[in-house]
């Protein structure tokens, strides 16, 4: 079986093969330009030469961000948000998953109807930061960005449907040998469900990194800024200011192309170094008939 | 039994809708307290509070200032990513010591400040001092008593009163107020008008091919006439900005506006104290006629209107095609850098010229005014209220304050040589363009916080020799011309809408200059014609409104003048 699809070229295996060629490729590219212009000397980068490699190559764009301190900050701080958001993100979402994976649960269907509401309607930009400074008192902790949304409707879905799918056999027989609910949740339903934890870990991971609104709304100290925020602001705080005073009044020349570009790479870089790792999982498809529920 | 989970479903769905609503009113009633006290403190009418009548009895106590307690202002603080926030910079600490007050601010990265304002302010959560925010932004606000009318207030700002007066600024400052004749924003001030903006012209071409430089946009057709001469393929005029800044700066010299300056379509007319709708009178067919002139004769390059700033500047005027552009005081300095780059340097010479003279003579608005300060309603519930306008007072309109956030502090980041403030040694001022070749030099804003657009407003204002001392030659050369040579035209009286009003307005305004901004073109760039189709764009501008425009503005500005 193997050794024939291995032989065989077909044409669908070439024009495959191209069309996914085609695709690397456009998606590489942005990452290849940005790489090459981080490293291009400025004056290629205004005349506009740089293309698939760095033009007059130097690295003084990466000493210049080694250097930066409030970038730094902002980096650790992602990490930990990362870090730490996923850790509660994936904790509620199987706490909440697993329950409502039970057939014989009471009130399934209201809980399932409550979860659901949340996922077509929300409180409001206004309300829900109000209920997090002012009754929730989370306003400019690290708790305003890892609790507000830490579960995902849509993940706390797909991860009951994969759960339904264990066969009820094997909870059973360790109910008969004596485990109790949380043995057979830590011991039995865990350990066969790597590939969808693995998943929603990087569904999370990747949404805490990128987060932007979040702290953007409850953070008011620099020091706690996540790396969003941070890129965010050389990127378009120069151009919304532009609209504003219809110039160049202040001196945007400060942030050149190039430090934008190495500051993008170095942020983007380790939340792509997770996905290899993970990939795996993937294979195994748990997206395929996951939103029956 | 699926029977009964779906009424369970659908009662649950309602009880949950049901909170949303009740939350929701929770959320407006706090908001709603927030607008009676706001009201309240209005109707109450402040002048009660106000320090005019009993300011002999408070004099001693508690609204001294400096204050004999240290006391704490909450700020918001727009994050600058050229010079990002830093709580070492001496600034903060020259504030405690000069005025004893702390400022807690509250970092908003620039790129969605005025996000995060509208947020802060709408959940009644806002800071006390709120700067960076330019007048017309403060009037969503207003309406919910979010903000106070610092008008009430400028008792209690000595120096802001000495300058408005002294500066003649009240004439501008009534373009600021509301419909209730008060001023809710408190804009920075100068003392004499900034030129900016005007046109730079690659000298060492005009020299080389004895074109006079130019004094006014006939002498500017002249010049242009004989540039082509030298590349007859080429345009010796290819403009960026989308032509904004040129249409902006020339239409004034026709008598009316347009470009950055086209407004809603309404020009104040001083001689039958009336409002018109300028983009059909002649002296507007006269100006398209002058751009269309300059395009049909391949003077000017037609993509002036269309194209990318950095198609205009790095591949056509920074690579020597073109001789004229538009410009500013701060992006001459970067196109001589790229030309540097790669025309190389000594084979070009690019000059700022004063700006030109139109048909109706040299004219540019008197504005004084920049971006400014607004201050939350929070600040009422403050005890310490008057010793924070005396405050805001110190820190942006003094002296003292101004030439500490714009220069820092005498023998550590400055010195005085007569007039003329100069960076001590081993430091740099790069923003200035003063020593910033010096890669190990400490910058005066990026380490020590000054020239920081929190405090400086967009950098010039003050006094005349403060302005000046933040100017690089050049600017201080084209500011003097435009004192000098420019008549100035008094901004336009306010018409006072409310909010109903506005809406209307601005309904019809928008579409009809959408139409007026996009015929604009067509007229300069030759695909309508100025002769043939002039007529049907007056009448097509009467049907979208521009007749209903200009009875409602002089309705309501005669209604409240």
């Amino acid at each position: 079986m193997k050794s024939r699809l291995q032989n065989k070229i077909s044409v669908f295996n070439i024009i495959n093969t191209l069309i996914m060629i085609f695709v690397v490729i456009i998606t590489l590219y942005p990452f290849l330009y940005l790489t090459s212009i981080s490293m291009s000397s400025e004056k290629f980068v205004y005349s506009g030469d740089v293309t698939f490699y760095p033009r007059g190559f130097t690295l003084r764009t990466y000493k210049v961000l080694l250097k930066d301190t409030s970038f730094w900050i902002s980096y650790k701080n992602t990490i930990m948000y990362t870090v730490l958001g996923t850790i509660i993100s994936l904790t509620l979402t199987v706490l909440l998953a697993y329950p409502l994976s039970k057939r014989d649960l009471k009130g399934r269907g209201v809980f399932l109807g409550i979860i659901l509401f949340t996922m077509f309607f929300s409180g409001g930009l206004i309300p829900t930061y109000l209920l997090v400074t002012r009754m929730l008192r989370m306003r400019n902790t690290i708790w305003a960005v890892v609790i507000p949304g830490a579960l995902s409707t849509f993940n706390v879905l797909i991860t009951r449907t994969f759960f339904e799918g264990l066969p009820d056999e094997l909870e059973e027989a360790a109910a008969i040998d004596g485990m109790n609910t949380y043995g057979i949740l830590l011991k039995i339903v865990l350990p066969l469900s790597k590939p969808i934890l693995a998943t929603m870990g990087l569904f999370y991971a990747v949404g805490m990194w990128n987060n932007w609104f979040g702290p953007f709304i409850y953070l008011d100290t620099k020091s706690l800024f996540p790396v969003s925020l941070y890129l965010r602001n050389i990127i378009a705080g120069a151009q919304s200011t532009r609209e504003v005073t219809g110039g160049d009044v202040e001196g945007f020349g400060d942030i050149e192309a190039t430090i934008k570009s190495a500051s993008m790479i170095v942020s983007a870089l380790p939340i792509i170094m997770v996905y290899p790792f993970i990939q795996k999982y993937f294979v195994k498809g748990v997206m395929i008939g996951s939103l029956k529920g | 039994m699926k029977k009964r989970t779906l009424l369970f479903v659908s009662c649950v769905l309602m009880i949950s809708l049901l909170g949303v609503v009740i939350t929701g009113c929770g959320g407006t009633k706090t908001t709603g307290e927030s607008v009676v006290n706001g009201d309240e403190n209005d109707t109450n009418e402040k002048p009660d509070t106000t320090p005019s009548n009993n300011e002999a009895d408070l004099a001693e106590d508690d609204s001294v200032f400096p204050p004999a307690e240290p006391v704490t202002f909450t700020m918001l603080y727009r994050d600058h990513p050229g010079y990002p926030y830093n709580e070492d910079w001496i600034v903060w600490e020259e504030i405690e010591k000069r005025a004893n007050v702390t400022l807690d601010v509250i970092v908003v990265p620039m790129s969605d400040y005025g996000e995060k304002r509208n947020l802060l302010i709408s959940s009644g959560e806002a800071p006390e001092i709120i700067p960076s925010t330019y007048p017309g932004e403060e009037s969503a606000y207003i309406p919910a008593g979010a903000v106070i009318p610092v008008s009430d207030y400028v008792d209690l700002m000595p120096n802001f009163l000495e300058k408005v007066e002294a500066w003649d600024i009240e004439e501008n400052l009534r373009n600021i107020r509301q419909k209730d004749g008060k001023y809710y924003v408190l804009p920075g001030l100068r003392e004499i008008v900034v030129g900016e903006y005007s046109l730079a012209i690659r000298t060492d071409i005009f020299e080389e091919h004895n074109v006079s430089i130019p004094d006014s946009y006939d002498d500017l057709y002249d010049a242009l006439k004989q540039l082509k001469e030298i590349d007859p393929d080429g345009y010796p005029f290819s403009d960026r900005w989308e032509g904004n800044s040129l249409l902006s700066q020339a239409a004034t010299n026709f008598d009316v506006q347009a470009g950055w300056g086209a407004g809603n379509g309404m020009r104040y007319n001083e001689e039958n104290d009336e409002f018109c709708f300028y983009p059909i009178v002649d002296d507007y067919k006269d100006f398209l006629a002058y751009f269309n002139k300059l395009i049909k004769e391949g003077l000017m390059d037609p993509e002036s209107f269309t194209q990318e700033d950095e198609t205009a500047v790095n591949q056509k005027f920074a690579m020597g095609k073109g001789y004229v552009i538009s410009t500013n005081t701060q992006e001459v300095i970067s196109m001589r850098n790229k030309m540097n780059e790669t025309l190389g340097e000594g084979n070009f010479q690019v000059d700022i010229i004063p700006p030109l003279a139109g048909p109706k003579g040299r004219i540019a608005s008197s504005n004084k005014l920049d971006n400014g300060i607004i201050i939350s309603s929070n600040a009422l519930n403050n005890p310490n209220f008057e010793v924070l306008m005396k405050f805001v007072d110190w820190l942006w309109y003094s002296e003292e304050g101004q030439i500490l956030t714009k220069w820092g502090v005498e023998g550590v980041t400055y010195t005085k040589e007569g007039d003329e403030y100069k960076v001590l040694p081993g430091l740099k001022f790069t923003s200035l363009g003063i020593n910033a070749e010096d890669e190990e030099a400490k910058d005066l804003r990026d380490d020590f916080g000054m020239n920081n657009g929190v405090f400086v407003f967009s950098m010039y204002n003050g006094h005349k020799e403060l302005m000046y001392s933040y100017m690089t030659e050049e600017a201080r050369n084209l500011t003097q011309a435009v004192n000098e040579l420019s008549t100035f035209r008094n901004p336009d009286p306010p018409v006072l809408m409310d909010e109903a009003q506005r809406e209307e307005h601005t309904m019809i305004s928008q579409a009809l200059m959408d139409y007026v901004n996009q015929m604009t073109l067509q007229f300069i760039v030759g695909e309508a014609d100025l002769e043939t189709d002039w007529d049907g764009f007056v009448n097509e501008c009467k049907t979208k409104g521009a007749d209903t425009l200009i009875q409602m503005t002089n309705d309501i500005y005669d209604e409240t003048k």
